[in-house]
């Protein structure tokens, strides 16, 4: 079977949306057994306590980049019919700036705070909460920000592109990226602080 | 007593075998800002439904009677909540509190946690996605706008994180 599948006919957007749910569950379940709905280890990457939180995402990253990358080359998915995220530098570092204090500041990103409010956590409640009144602001007052959030458009724009290279070498650079890079903030983590709590 | 954590590696590769999954199935990703902002939509839609029409950026989630709340992300946050309810459950981690470092009133933190989410739900919108529709889908793509975006969060984070520290060691 070639995917996507609901993109080609294999199965119905009824079944699709099943899958989505199910999809959810193992994402809400590993999110929890990973230790992400607690806002102390959440906030302690930023201070290399536990740096479990970025270890879990290289990990993820390189998981999902083999995956997708991998069954292009086996020619079990068909890219042309694949929806790619679009680029917008400068709005992604503005906002990618501003959503890492917020993380910081708050203990969660949108989908552990989720995560964490089914279990109990009332700051991951109140988080919520300020999430919505966030994403209210930004879309009631569009005006005052809508030629920014559109300049420095690059459609799709990707690693293999920006520096000229073969996608599987790309794919190569990611996972040496991720693969050293948990290991040298590991090692500060022991550096500084030791073991995790 | 709580059940121990998973191992960092495992779980990050059940989270990417999560997004395989969305790319293989569906030809896209997974998130989870984008149905909260629905979500916040369509509630701002029901109270005060002249400004929710009257903004550029809201009024075309309900354009021609379209619910945004029919959405696959909404979908998939759904099945988020009772992943994670039952994870809490079987590792015995159901508990109403408030999480914090030793040096803080629970009403400081919770002050912290409504800022900390006013200015994410705001930079989410701005950025397109968070940490796993953005970061982790993108950088998987090997988007360049997905990566910029990661090294930004922890720039931000970092930045920050001294004079709060307060809150959490």
């Amino acid at each position: 079977m070639i995917g996507p599948l609901v993109k080609n006919g294999i199965i119905s957007g009824g079944v699709n949306t099943l899958f989505a749910v199910l999809i959810g569950i193992l994402f809400g379940y590993a999110l929890q057994r990973s230790g992400f709905t607690n806002s102390k280890k959440i906030a302690a990457a930023f201070y290399m306590k536990d740096v479990d939180v970025p270890v879990v995402m290289f990990t993820a990253i390189i998981t999902a980049s083999i995956g997708l990358w991998g069954l292009s080359l086996l020619g079990l998915i068909d890219l042309g019919k694949f929806y790619f995220l679009p680029s917008y530098l400068l709005p992604m570092v503005v906002g990618g700036f501003i959503f890492g204090i917020g993380m910081a500041v708050g203990g969660f990103c949108p989908g552990t705070s989720i995560a964490s409010m089914v279990t109990g956590k009332i700051d991951a409640m109140v988080f919520v909460g300020g999430f919505l009144l966030g994403s209210l602001l930004f879309g009631d007052l569009y005006p005052l920000w809508d030629k920014f959030y559109n300049s420095d458009s690059n459609g799709v724009w990707r690693i293999d592109q920006l520096f000229n290279i073969n996608v599987g070498l790309a794919v190569l650079l990611v996972t040496l990226l991720g693969v050293f890079g948990s290991i040298g903030m590991r090692k500060l983590q022991y550096k500084f602080w030791g073991k995790n709590d | 007593m709580k059940k121990k954590l998973w191992d960092p590696v495992f779980g990050g590769v059940m989270i990417g075998i999560a997004i395989i999954l969305t790319f293989y199935i569906s030809g896209r990703g997974l998130g989870a800002s984008g149905a909260l902002t629905a979500f916040a939509a369509t509630i701002q839609n029901w109270i005060l439904p002249s400004v929710t029409q009257s903004s550029e950026y809201f009024s075309k989630y309900f354009a021609n009677g379209a619910n945004p709340l029919n959405d696959y992300l909404v979908f998939l946050v759904i099945g988020v909540m009772i992943g994670s309810f039952i994870a809490g459950i079987v590792s015995k981690d159901m508990k109403l509190e408030v999480l914090k470092g030793p040096n803080i009133s629970n009403k400081g933190r919770l002050w912290y946690a409504l800022v900390g989410g006013v200015l994410v739900g705001y930079a989410a919108r701005m950025a397109r996605g968070c940490t796993s529709g953005q970061a982790l889908v993108g950088g998987a793509e090997l988007s360049v706008g997905a990566w910029a975006f990661m090294f930004s969060i922890f720039a931000g984070g970092f930045a920050v994180a001294y004079f709060i520290r307060r809150q959490w060691i």
